[in-house]
């Protein structure tokens, strides 16, 4: 063997010999790991309703929500993509539990400001936890004047614009195939209509998210808001939406029976029937910026 | 702290801001709010005189009235009808609320107009 080779050899001996040291050393420290569960959904919302995701710490998530006229508004309307109501957002993760997010809708001018917390995450392995559970709280206010809502001759209180919702969010994803999520909603109203209107409304959400290829996937959602609390006539919100991930985009592809986008909007404010056609097609378009690790 | 328990806390305390927050609120409804009259409905200043003794006679006193009122109910004068009022019984009925018999029995729920009159009324302490 030629001398040149010896130092190689050498160092390949070192090598061993620190491998086998390190391999006692952290045999001691192994600890049992806890593997969460991720990507319960492609993003922070389902259809319309939030979903147990968040934006990741440091990361800030911009969302634009488009919902077009309804498709039963005939050719002439290009089935509804003549008129088109918006919202932008903006969410926060900071930090790996809590995430903050903040948005406009043009419908009734409304700003909504909300707050999500992972309170519990689906894992296997030295924790089993079978269902991810998190707590979402967010304020609508509608900004039209009085004037614009065609009260301004009565007293007014600024109270009277805003609406509160508050959701348990507890989901469970299947292996790669689907994932559930049940969603016990109480929206506040601080002004309702009649007397006999209720200003607690209590719903269920039900969603489900189906995978259809590694970047593609299908939800579906719907909110049953319990009856005899709003003396109006109105439609439970059922909403499906295709989602397609591309880098640091998630596209999702929506049709729904609901107006509006935010929470009091669409759960308690629907007038609209699939069977009749009273479904508005739009898309969540969410991209991600990372801000800080 | 360490990282975790100090996002945990964070968590608790905005839970528990949310939660305070979103509980100090209001339990308005504008019926009652602002008793304007719109489309012709008065609902300014409701009376069993002037308002909601009409509304007895032409739906209810029929049944609830006379020599047998109906299960005993009676719409037919002031005392017994702001007693159903005040226990809740004549809201619950007219607004055909669940764990209640719908009233008018058999016949198409009370109109608009008389409906809110009648919530009115109630709200404001059912007024002779």
């Amino acid at each position: 063997m030629k001398i040149i080779y010896l130092p190689f050899i050498l160092f390949l001996i070192n090598l061993t010999t620190v491998n086998a040291q390190d391999t006692l050393e952290t045999k001691k420290e192994i600890k049992p790991e806890i593997k969460y569960t991720t990507a319960t959904f492609k993003t922070t919302r389902v259809v319309n309703a939030q979903s147990v995701e968040n934006p990741q710490k440091g990361v800030l998530i911009f969302l634009i929500q488009h919902r077009f006229g309804a498709l039963n508004t005939g050719a002439y309307n290009f089935f509804g993509l003549d008129q088109s109501t918006i919202r932008l957002g903006f969410e926060y993760g900071i930090t790996k539990h809590l995430a903050v997010g903040i948005g406009r809708n043009s419908h009734l001018k409304t700003f909504d400001g909300y707050v999500k917390y992972k309170i519990l995450r689906q894992s296997t392995g030295a924790r089993n936890m079978p269902v991810s559970i998190s707590y979402y709280g967010s304020a609508d206010i509608t900004s039209l004047t009085w004037a614009d809502q065609g009260v301004a001759d009565r007293n007014n209180y600024f109270s009277s614009r805003v609406a509160y919702t508050n959701q348990i969010l507890i989901a469970r994803r299947f292996k790669d195939l689907f994932s559930l999520q049940l969603m016990p909603t109480l929206v506040h109203k601080n002004l309702v209509k009649y007397g006999v209107d209720k200003n607690d409304i209590f719903s269920l959400g039900l969603a489900g998210s189906i995978n259809i290829t590694k970047h593609t996937a299908l939800n579906i959602e719907y909110f049953f808001v319990f009856p005899n609390q709003m003396y109006e006539q109105f439609d439970n919100s059922l909403s499906l939406s295709f989602d397609i991930e591309t880098g640091g985009h998630v596209f999702q592809l929506v049709f729904t029976n609901a107006k509006a986008i935010y929470d009091s909007g669409y759960i308690t404010d629907t007038h609209g029937k699939w069977s009749a056609g009273d479904i508005y097609f739009g898309f969540n378009i969410s991209r991600s910026f990372r801000l800080s690790y | 702290m360490t990282s975790t328990k100090k996002s945990k806390l964070i968590g608790l305390v905005g839970i528990a801001a949310m939660i305070f927050l979103l509980s100090g609120c209001y339990y308005d409804k504008e019926e009652i709010l602002y008793p304007h009259s719109a489309n012709g409905c008065d609902t300014v200043n409701i009376t069993y005189t002037d308002h909601i003794e009409l509304i007895m006679i032409n739906n209810c006193n029929g049944c609830h009235g006379g020599s047998f009122p109906q299960a005993g109910i009676r719409t037919d004068n002031y005392d017994d009808l702001k007693t159903i009022a005040d226990n809740g019984k004549l809201a619950g009925v007219v607004n055909h609320q669940s764990g209640f018999v719908p009233m008018p029995k058999d016949k198409p729920q009370l109109q608009d107009c008389e409906l809110k009159q009648i919530n009115i009324w109630i709200a404001d302490s059912s007024p002779q």
